[in-house]
C-alpha cells in the first residue's frame, strides 16, 4: 500500500468537513448537523471538501455557492439535500449529489469517501477559472498602477483614500461581506468599507430569501398570530430558539465546544430543563467566559429602541416591553416581565438566557391554557406583526450602529440582535400578497 | 557550571523530536478539552488517532490559490513561524547537565524569536493577497506590538535572581524557591501574554471566525496544516520556557529533572490549550488597552519588587 492510498484510507475516517448554505426551512436542520460527529461544519469554504445546499436555495444564495464551491479545495463534491416532496431546483451544479429526506450525515459521508477512494471524480469548477479582466498592476509583485487603485475595478475591491471621522484622509477598502460568511446570520448581505480594523461605511444589500412565492413559516408563533396555541409549545420554542442563539453566539464568539453543548440542549429541552438552562447560563455569561468580552459593546439606550418591540434586545436595555405581560393567559401563570440594564451584547446574553429559564418554568405550569389569534404575538425575537417582523425593525437601526465599530465588535453587535433574514422574507411577502 | 554541549545535529534531531511529539500533545488535550466542553465523551482510542486523521485529510487536499499571490512569503511563513519555536525551545535547558543552545546571553535569542511571531503572521496574512487574511495580519500587528513589552518585562524579572540572562543560571537560581513564588505576578502575566505570542484561543485574533478565519481563510491542504502545526510548536515553545523560567525548570524532588520539566510543560500546556475552550474572544481594543495600561505597570511591578527582594 503507498503511502497516499494509506493517507487516503485515514482521511476517510475523520469528520468530513463541509460548508454548508440552506434554504429558510432547512436552516435548523443544517444547524442541528453539528451535533454528528461524521461531520464538521466549517467557516470558510476553504477548509471544506463538500459543499452542502439544503433545500431550495434563493438565487442570490446560489451564487454565493458557486463562488464558495470554485475556491474549495480539490477534491471537492456537492451534496443538494431535499424534502421528500421537492422536485429539484434548478442549479449550476452539473454533478450534485441529491439526497433526500433525514439522515444527510450518512450521504455526506458517502461522497467524501467516494472522493478519497476514486470513486468519485472531483468537482470542476462551476465557473471558467480565468480572470475577469487582466491583472493591470504594476511593480515586481504587481501590487500598485494607476488602474488598480480604488473601487472595485474588474471585480477587485482595492483600497481608496476617503475623510475619516476625525477629518484625516486614510485608506478604506471596501469588501463585500456575506450572504454566506460565517459570522452573520444566515443570508445577511452588505458592503463593508474598512478603515483598517474599523467600519467606515456599512450598507445593507437585497435579503436574499425575499422575491420567491409568498410562503406561511412553518413556526407556533405565526401561527399564534392567526389562532390559539397551546401556551407549553410557545415556551418551548422559544426556548429552542434563544438558545439556538446563543449556540451561534457562541460559536462566532470562538467557543465551539460550548456552542455545540448548547446546541444539543437547545434541542432537547423540554419542561423540567430550567436547572440545566440555569446552569448553562451561568457558566456562558461568567466574567471570565463571555462576560468581559461583551461589555460594554453595542450598548442601546432605552431612548434608542422605545416602541420598536425587539424583545430581549429591549428588555435587556431595561425597556419592560413584551406582549405577554398584557395577555390573560400569562398573568394567570404569573408570568413577570424580566429586564437588565446595560443594554450591551453581555446584557443581551444574560438577558436571552433567563428568558430561556423563565420559559420553561411557564411551560411547566401553562398546562392546557393556550394563547393567540389577536394579531401580534411576542416571538423570541420580539413583537411579531403580520405585517411586521422585529428583524426589518432591527435592520433599520444595523448600519449607524455598527459604523465606526472595530469589526469584531461589530460581529458580535450584529449576531447579539438575532436576525432572522428568512423570518423578514415571509413575513414581507406574505403582507406583499395579502395587499 | 557546565553543561554538556549537544553536537548541532544530534540538537536539531532532537529539537525536532521534541516539537513533534509536542505538537502532537497539543492536538490530544486540544481535541480531548473540546470534547469535554462540549459535552462527549470520546475514548482514550479516538482522541489519539482523531488528531493524525484530521492530519492525513489536509495532506491529501489540494492546498489552493488565490489571485497574485506572494507565493514565497506564502511558503516562508509557516516555515519561519516553526523555526521561531524550535529556537525558543532551543534555548530551554532540559536537564542540570544537559543543554541544547545555552548561550549567556539565552534570555535574549529567546526574545528575538518571540519579537519575529509578528513577521511570520503578518507574511501569513499578506501573501494570499485577499482581505480576510489581510485584515488578521494587521490585527496581530497590533496586538504584537501591545504584547511585546509585558511579555519581555515578566520575562526579564526571572533574571534577576539569577543575574543572569543564561535560561540555565535562571532555573538554576530556582532551586530553593521557584519564581512563581518568588515573583507570584510573572506566571500570570507570562500566560496571558503568552496565549497572545502563539495567537491561540481567547486572543486569536488574527485567524478569528469573525475574519472567517483571518490570515487561515484562504488555506486549506498542507498549507493550513504546516501552519496549525507551527502554532502548536510555538505553545509548547512557550510552555516549555514557562516552566523553565517559572516552575523551577528541572527542580523537584526525584531525578530524571528532564522528567519534571516534561510534566510542568505539559501542565502549562494544559492549561493555554484549555483556555480556546472557555474563555471567548477577547476584543483587540480592550486588549491593547489592557497590555497597555495594565499589564506592562502590572509588569513593572513585578520587577521592581523582585529586584527590592534582592537588596
Amino acid at each position: 500500500m503507498g503511502l497516499t492510498h494509506w493517507l487516503r484510507d485515514v482521511a476517510t475516517r475523520a469528520p468530513v468537513p463541509v460548508f454548508a448554505g440552506a434554504a429558510a426551512e432547512a436552516r435548523e436542520a443544517v444547524q442541528r448537523l453539528r451535533l454528528d460527529a461524521r461531520v464538521r461544519l466549517v467557516s470558510a469554504p476553504r477548509q471544506a471538501s463538500v459543499l452542502l445546499l439544503a433545500g431550495r436555495l434563493p438565487e442570490m444564495l446560489l451564487d454565493a455557492a458557486v463562488a464558495a464551491h470554485d475556491v474549495m479545495p480539490t477534491p471537492r463534491a456537492t451534496v443538494l439535500w431535499l424534502d421528500e416532496t421537492l422536485a429539484p431546483p434548478p442549479h449550476p451544479f452539473a454533478d450534485a449529489r441529491v439526497h433526500r429526506g433525514g439522515d444527510v450525515a450518512s450521504a455526506l459521508v458517502d461522497v467524501h469517501h467516494a472522493l478519497l477512494r476514486g470513486g468519485q471524480p472531483s468537482e470542476p469548477p462551476v465557473r471558467p477559472d480565468i480572470a475577469p479582466a487582466p491583472w493591470r498592476g504594476e511593480g515586481p509583485y504587481g501590487q500598485g498602477g494607476a488602474g488598480m487603485t480604488g473601487g472595485v475595478p474588474y471585480g477587485r475591491p482595492m483600497a481608496t483614500r476617503e475623510d475619516d471621522r476625525d477629518g484625516l484622509t486614510l485608506d478604506v477598502l471596501p469588501v463585500p461581506v456575506g450572504p454566506l460568511f460565517s459570522g452573520f446570520p444566515d443570508g445577511l448581505t452588505t458592503r463593508v468599507t474598512f478603515a483598517g480594523d474599523l467600519v467606515h461605511r456599512f450598507e445593507l444589500g437585497p435579503n436574499p430569501y425575499e422575491g420567491g412565492e409568498a410562503r406561511a413559516l412553518d413556526d407556533p408563533f405565526w401561527r399564534a398570530l392567526h389562532e390559539p396555541v397551546p401556551i407549553a409549545e410557545l415556551e418551548v420554542a422559544r426556548v429552542r430558539s434563544l438558545l439556538r442563539w446563543t449556540s451561534e453566539a457562541a460559536r462566532v464568539a470562538g467557543l465551539d465546544a460550548l456552542s455545540l453543548r448548547t446546541l444539543a440542549l437547545a434541542e432537547r429541552a423540554e419542561p423540567g430543563d430550567a436547572a440545566a438552562v440555569r446552569a448553562l447560563g451561568r457558566w456562558l455569561t461568567h466574567p471570565l467566559v463571555t462576560g468581559r468580552q461583551h461589555h460594554g459593546v453595542a450598548a442601546l439606550d432605552a431612548a434608542d429602541l422605545g416602541g420598536l418591540g425587539l424583545g430581549p434586545v429591549s428588555r435587556a436595555s431595561g425597556i419592560p416591553d413584551d406582549l405577554r405581560s398584557s395577555d390573560p393567559a400569562y398573568v394567570e401563570l404569573g408570568f413577570e416581565t424580566i429586564c437588565h440594564d446595560d443594554g450591551d451584547a453581555a446584557a443581551r446574553w444574560r438577558q436571552r438566557l433567563a428568558e430561556a429559564e423563565q420559559a420553561l418554568q411557564l411551560a411547566e405550569r401553562a398546562g392546557s391554557r393556550r394563547t393567540g389569534g389577536s394579531g401580534a404575538v411576542e416571538s423570541p425575537r420580539g413583537r411579531l406583526e403580520p405585517d411586521s417582523s422585529p428583524t426589518s425593525r432591527s435592520l433599520v437601526l444595523l448600519p449607524d450602529l455598527v459604523t465606526g465599530m472595530e469589526w469584531g465588535d461589530a460581529v458580535t453587535t450584529i449576531v447579539s440582535l438575532d436576525l432572522n433574514l428568512p423570518e423578514a422574507a415571509a413575513i414581507a411577502s406574505v403582507a406583499g400578497a395579502t395587499a | 557550571m557546565t553543561a554538556t554541549s549537544i553536537h548541532p545535529l544530534a540538537a536539531a534531531a532532537l529539537v525536532g523530536a521534541l516539537l513533534t511529539v509536542g505538537v502532537y500533545v497539543v492536538a490530544v488535550l486540544d481535541h480531548a478539552v473540546w470534547a469535554v466542553a462540549a459535552g462527549r465523551r470520546p475514548g482514550v482510542r479516538h482522541l489519539m488517532v482523531e488528531p493524525v486523521r484530521r492530519a492525513a485529510l489536509l495532506l491529501v487536499s489540494a492546498p489552493g490559490d488565490t489571485e497574485r499571490t506572494d507565493a514565497q512569503g506564502w511558503a516562508l511563513a509557516p516555515a519561519l513561524l516553526a523555526g521561531l519555536a524550535a529556537l525558543a525551545l532551543a534555548t530551554v535547558p532540559p536537564a542540570p547537565d544537559v543543554s541544547i543552545v545555552d548561550p549567556s546571553t539565552g534570555f535574549v535569542v529567546f526574545s528575538a524569536a518571540i519579537a519575529y511571531v509578528m513577521i511570520a503572521v503578518f507574511l501569513h496574512g499578506w501573501s494570499p493577497n485577499a482581505p480576510w487574511p489581510l485584515h488578521g495580519a494587521y490585527r496581530f500587528a497590533a496586538q504584537a506590538l501591545s504584547f511585546q513589552m509585558p511579555f519581555l518585562l515578566a520575562m526579564l524579572a526571572t533574571a534577576l535572581p539569577a543575574e543572569s540572562l543564561q535560561i540555565s543560571e535562571i532555573v538554576r537560581a530556582q532551586e530553593g524557591l521557584w519564581n512563581v513564588v518568588r515573583q507570584p505576578l510573572g506566571l500570570p502575566l507570562y500566560l496571558v501574554v503568552g496565549i497572545g505570542v502563539s495567537f491561540w484561543g481567547p486572543l486569536n485574533l488574527p485567524d478569528a471566525e469573525d475574519l472567517a478565519g483571518g490570515t487561515m481563510a484562504e488555506v486549506s491542504g498542507v498549507r493550513a496544516l504546516s501552519w496549525e502545526i507551527a502554532r502548536s510548536a510555538m505553545l509548547v515553545a512557550l510552555a516549555a520556557m514557562g516552566a523553565a523560567a517559572f516552575l523551577g525548570g528541572w527542580w523537584g524532588p526525584w531525578r530524571p529533572g528532564a522528567g519534571w520539566l516534561v510534566l510542568k510543560t505539559l501542565v502549562l500546556l494544559a492549561v493555554l490549550v484549555s483556555s480556546r475552550h472557555v474563555v471567548a474572544r477577547v476584543r483587540i481594543e480592550r486588549f491593547v488597552i489592557v497590555c497597555w495600561t495594565l499589564l506592562i505597570p502590572l509588569a513593572l511591578l513585578n520587577i521592581f519588587v523582585s529586584g527590592a527582594l534582592l537588596l
